[in-house]
């Protein structure tokens, strides 16, 4: 699953309009994918850093906890229901949101957009 | 170059027993349908269909925005008020709009709060309307977010409210209208958003009233899209239950916003539900 998250992190380099987006953005945002954690470090909007846990010392912002399926659905270009975004992944029970929502809400489409750059379009990958 | 039919004016009634100057578009003929947005949004919404000359060659839609939204402008001494929509408010400000144009019982269709406004029309003065067009509506939804995030002075809520929102639309949306309709609501007055949603999120007065709605005089035919996360539809379904007769459709591929988000896909369900009113109102008017 990282391999997914650093191929996002190097497409992110390619989106200028993110970039702007989030170049106020510089936190820790943890990824749990069954358990698995994945720490990526924004730095003004870039990631930074694509860190391997489990950590108890990497202290972070807010965390998106979901599960392997529901991320591979996440990423069709046109997900079924509740799976076309990380609030439906929380709706039908398949994801979780903790921390510092407030945070996340504020940066909310910088970081949705973040999340589907792994998004399958008609052209192949986004 | 094209010149669109939709024409728009404005209108001043009272309310509260102050005077509100109501911006309203209309286009068409026949049957009146007047539409009402949804919160934080404006009449931008229904353009779609307002130049659906198929649509409008026997009806006449009107639209409006509600005080404070898009063009109606907020009641003086906003400055020092608080934004926070009612159930009685919203009712009396239709009521004045239908009346203050001399409408005689349009059929109503209202998207989210137009359309749990919509159903309490429904229930409450069902004689003012031929027939109610309910548009991911539902009897009662509590906020799974922070109202408040959407009006402080550290961040921008009209953007906040546009991410947020745009976890209901649809990914089978042309990409255009998805951020057209996302624009409106990063259009929207400081605090407006979180006036509606106080109203839509904290308000369960209709689930009271549903069991009263006669459906045998003015048909209720609820519409709601499977990406709608707010008013998903096991809500609108459950809502049509406690409605006796009442019908719904659920619509495969679309959200929160249907006329706006995806006006092709859209347009098929809204037909029908014309479909489904009485024809009695075009006689009468």
């Amino acid at each position: 699953m990282i391999d997914r998250f650093q191929d996002i992190q190097a497409w992110l380099e390619d989106q200028p309009h993110l970039l702007r987006l989030g170049r106020l953005f510089s936190e820790t945002v943890l990824i749990e994918v069954e358990g698995e954690e994945i720490y990526l470090t924004f730095e003004k909007g870039r990631i930074v850093s694509v860190e391997a846990g489990p950590s108890r010392k990497t202290p972070w912002r807010f965390a998106l906890r979901t599960d392997a399926e529901a991320l591979e659905q996440f990423w069709q270009a046109r997900p079924a229901p509740g799976f076309h975004d990380i609030f439906g992944l929380a709706k039908i029970g398949r994801g979780r949101i903790d921390g510092d929502i407030l945070c996340l809400v504020k940066n909310l489409r910088f970081f949705k957009e973040v999340m589907a750059l792994a998004r399958h379009t008609e052209e192949g990958v986004a | 170059m094209s010149i669109e039919p939709i024409t728009g004016r404005y209108l001043t009634i009272e309310i509260g027993g102050t005077p509100r100057r109501i911006y309203f578009e209309e286009a068409g003929q026949g049957r009146a349908v007047l539409c009402l947005h949804t919160a934080g949004a404006d009449t931008r919404q229904w353009r779609h269909l307002m130049n659906d000359a198929e649509v409008t060659a026997d009806h006449r839609l009107i639209a409006f925005d509600m005080p404070w939204h898009g063009k109606s402008l907020p009641p003086e001494g906003f400055e020092t008020q608080e934004y926070l929509l009612t159930t009685e408010a919203y009712i009396e400000t239709v009521l004045a709009v239908v009346a203050g144009l001399g409408l005689e019982r349009p059929i109503l269709a209202g998207c989210s709060m137009g359309g749990r406004i919509a159903l309490q029309l429904a229930a409450l003065h069902p004689e003012q309307f031929s027939g109610f067009i309910a548009i991911e509506a539902s009897d009662f939804q509590a906020a799974w977010y922070d109202i408040d995030w959407f009006h402080r002075p550290d961040a921008h809520g009209g953007e906040m409210g546009a991410a947020l929102v745009s976890a209901n639309i649809s990914p089978y949306a042309p990409n255009a209208e998805r951020w057209n309709t996302l624009w409106m609501f990063m259009q929207s007055g400081p605090g407006v958003f979180r006036g509606d949603l106080s109203f839509y999120t904290r308000d369960d007065s209709l689930i009271g009233r549903l069991g009263q709605i006669d459906t045998g005089k003015t048909p209720v035919h609820l519409l709601v899209g499977a990406y709608d996360l707010t008013c998903t539809p096991e809500d609108a379904k459950r809502t049509a239950a406690a409605i006796p007769g009442a019908t719904v459709s659920v619509m495969d591929e679309l959200g929160h916003f249907p006329m706006s988000e995806h006006p092709q896909g859209f347009r098929p369900f809204f037909l029908d539900a014309l479909a489904r009113m009485p024809r009695v109102a075009v006689q009468a008017a």
